[in-house]
């Protein structure tokens, strides 16, 4: 009866370790089906408001703060 | 009571991503999450054809008759709508349908999908018409407010036409009759077990 | 001049309006051949239709912009043949499978009745049958597969038979807690399957008392009991049921956990009908397993159960098994008559 119990104890354990694991692999589809073009966040692929339209000198953008969230 | 249809006229589109642009801005659909999409066939080759594609709310849905929780339903218009808060996120439906209109938000099937989201015909799901828990959920309820979807009010060459099905079928029989030809009415047969019969 | 040009630019307009408006006249007038258009020319020669398209492949497919290779299939119709499968089929075979073996079990134990101890099995004596790893391994795999057997069904017959009772909400709910449980659980299950195949695969080969076993019906039909080793051959037909069924739903299932990540959409319609038809054939199996493990057999329990069974007993049912054993205790204390419960 111990062994049983034990047993029981042990695959829900199991079971957990799976789902903690398998969760650390779960992607979600905006991460698997969409590109990096298609997002645009003001810190890296956008110019922002600061942009000096020189070529040569660096855009400052990378001062821009993130939107919250 | 009207049988809402979709029919995408292939000789006309011209695969410029208004109505998948439309239907994402419309229902405020997340990133990864495609309720209509746009395949090309024969890419590249002489006689390419480009089909807009999504639920086609066929006559006996499949997804509606392999869902282990039975969340389908549909509306006296003949449009196939569901449930989140029913939906255990199986991807079963995905099986089923034979256009690959069920879309979940996560990949890996284990624990779950998330809530299934598909095409709602614009007319968005089973809580109050024009709702805001409904547009949370299944985005905007056009059909609520007397309009056609979007994707083919907006579509700039006419090629997708929404509406019923008796009355899409004519103008585009009308039109390959006009013209000469026609590519087929895709997904009909396979839909609705009929097609338009020129 | 001027008044001249103009009465032959509008006779040049009517004459090439003319073929337009007819055509537009209507409905009624038959359609032109596929190679005549207004144009003259047919732009579509080699364009592709949809039903050409059917007539050479089982499904379309094209290029799409979407980062996202399974929304490339435009058309799959399989996807109603799998539909018919599992809605048409699949009841059935699980109905038939799983009501069909108990009754079967039912006719058995109402004809035969349960298999009693005889006279001479209980010397009191006890042997050690399973030792405390064997039965924690056999106890994983048979809590995991009770809930894995529960939820799989639930899939099947769920709606038909619960839902009506539940309500659709609490039919939801539970659905998907059942199906954390049968996505999760199925891990301890391959795991407690792999042990098991580790432990007792060196026991179950097949030999030739085995033929003899089935050939005297393995002590069911007649009053005899025909020889065996620690396994007989219905235990065998179990272990290697569970262990070949056990792997193949492990491996059925990880395609179905992980979807399209090694099968397209006709590849994952072949792994779910896989999967479900040999679950409802294995929980069919081993409600026969739990039958004869406990109310088919007196004393057969005891074997998982406290992991000791009395020698007069397996005597009786393992006669080579516990000659080895008893030879062995010679050279080792393998035989332990009341010894500790090796827990």
């Amino acid at each position: 009866m111990r062994v049983m119990l034990i047993s029981a104890v042990a695959a829900i354990l199991v079971a957990t370790g799976a789902a903690f694991f398998l969760g650390q692999e779960q992607r979600f589809a905006y991460q698997a089906f969409a590109t990096t073009g298609a997002r645009v966040t003001p810190s890296s692929n956008l110019v922002g408001p600061r942009w000096t339209g020189d070529p040569d000198v660096p855009s400052k953008s990378g001062q821009i703060t993130p939107p919250p969230g | 009571m009207a049988r809402m249809k979709f029919i995408c006229d292939a000789e006309r589109c011209i695969e410029c991503n208004g109505c998948t642009t439309a239907c994402k801005n419309e229902h405020e659909v997340p990133w990864g999450v495609n309720r209509r999409r746009l395949v090309t066939v024969n890419d590249g080759k002489p006689g390419e054809r480009s089909v807009s594609m999504a639920c086609m709310h066929c006559t006996d849905a499949p997804c509606a008759a392999v869902c282990p929780v039975n969340c389908f339903y549909t509306t006296g218009d003949a449009v196939v709508l569901h449930s989140k808060d029913l939906c255990i996120g199986c991807g079963y439906c995905f099986y089923a349908c034979p256009f690959g209109a069920p879309q979940y938000p996560r990949v890996g099937n284990f624990g779950s999908r998330g809530k299934m989201d598909k095409c709602t015909y614009c007319s968005g799901g089973p809580e109050a018409d024009l709702s805001v828990a409904e547009y949370e959920k299944y985005g905007s309820n056009r059909l609520a407010e007397g309009k056609l979807p979007l994707c083919a009010e907006m579509c700039s060459t006419k090629a997708l036409l929404a509406g019923d099905g008796e009355v899409i079928a004519q103008i585009y029989k009308t039109r390959v009759i006009t013209r000469g030809y026609g590519s087929g009415a895709w997904g009909w047969k396979t839909a609705y077990r009929e097609t338009v019969a020129i | 001049m001027t008044r001249l040009l103009r009465i032959a630019l509008a006779g040049l307009a009517l004459a090439l309006a003319a073929p337009a408006a007819h055509a537009q006249t209507g409905r009624d007038v038959p359609p032109p051949a596929q190679t005549q258009n207004p144009n003259g020319a047919n732009p579509t020669a080699g364009a592709v239709t949809e039903d050409q398209l059917f007539r050479e492949l089982n499904k379309l497919q094209g290029r799409i912009s979407i980062p996202d290779g399974k929304a490339a299939v435009l058309e799959q119709p399989q996807g109603r043949e799998w539909r018919a499968f599992r809605e048409s089929w699949l009841p059935w075979i699980a109905g038939v499978a799983i009501l069909g073996m108990a009754a079967l079990l039912a006719i058995f134990y109402f004809t035969r009745g349960r298999i009693r101890l005889e006279h001479g099995e209980q010397s009191g004596e006890k042997i050690l049958r399973f030792n405390s790893f064997e039965r924690f391994t056999h106890w994983m795999v048979a809590f995991c597969f009770i809930v894995l057997a529960i939820s799989g069904l639930n899939y099947i017959l769920g709606k038909r038979l619960l839902m009506p009772l539940i309500g659709p909400d609490a039919f939801a709910a539970w659905s998907q807690w059942a199906k954390y449980a049968h996505n999760f659980l199925a891990w301890p299950f391959t795991l407690g399957i792999l042990f098991m195949a580790l432990v007792w695969l060196r026991d179950n080969i097949p030999n030739r008392i085995d033929v003899q076993w089935i050939r005297q019906g393995g002590g069911f039909l007649g009053d005899g009991h025909p020889h065996a080793e620690r396994f007989n051959a219905g235990q065998k037909i179990v272990f290697w049921t569970v262990i070949l069924g056990g792997f193949a739903m492990f491996g059925t299932g990880l395609l179905l956990l992980f979807p399209f990540s090694a099968a397209d959409i006709n590849g994952m319609q072949l792994s779910q009908v896989t999967h479900a038809t040999i679950g409802v054939l294995l929980t069919a199996a081993i409600l026969a397993h739990i039958y004869i493990g406990t109310l088919g057999m007196e004393g057969a329990y005891d074997a998982m159960g406290s992991g000791q069974v009395d020698l007069a007993w397996a005597r009786t049912h393992h006669d080579l098994w516990v000659e080895k054993e008893q030879a062995k205790t010679a050279s080792g204390p393998q035989l332990r008559p009341r010894a500790t419960p090796a827990e």
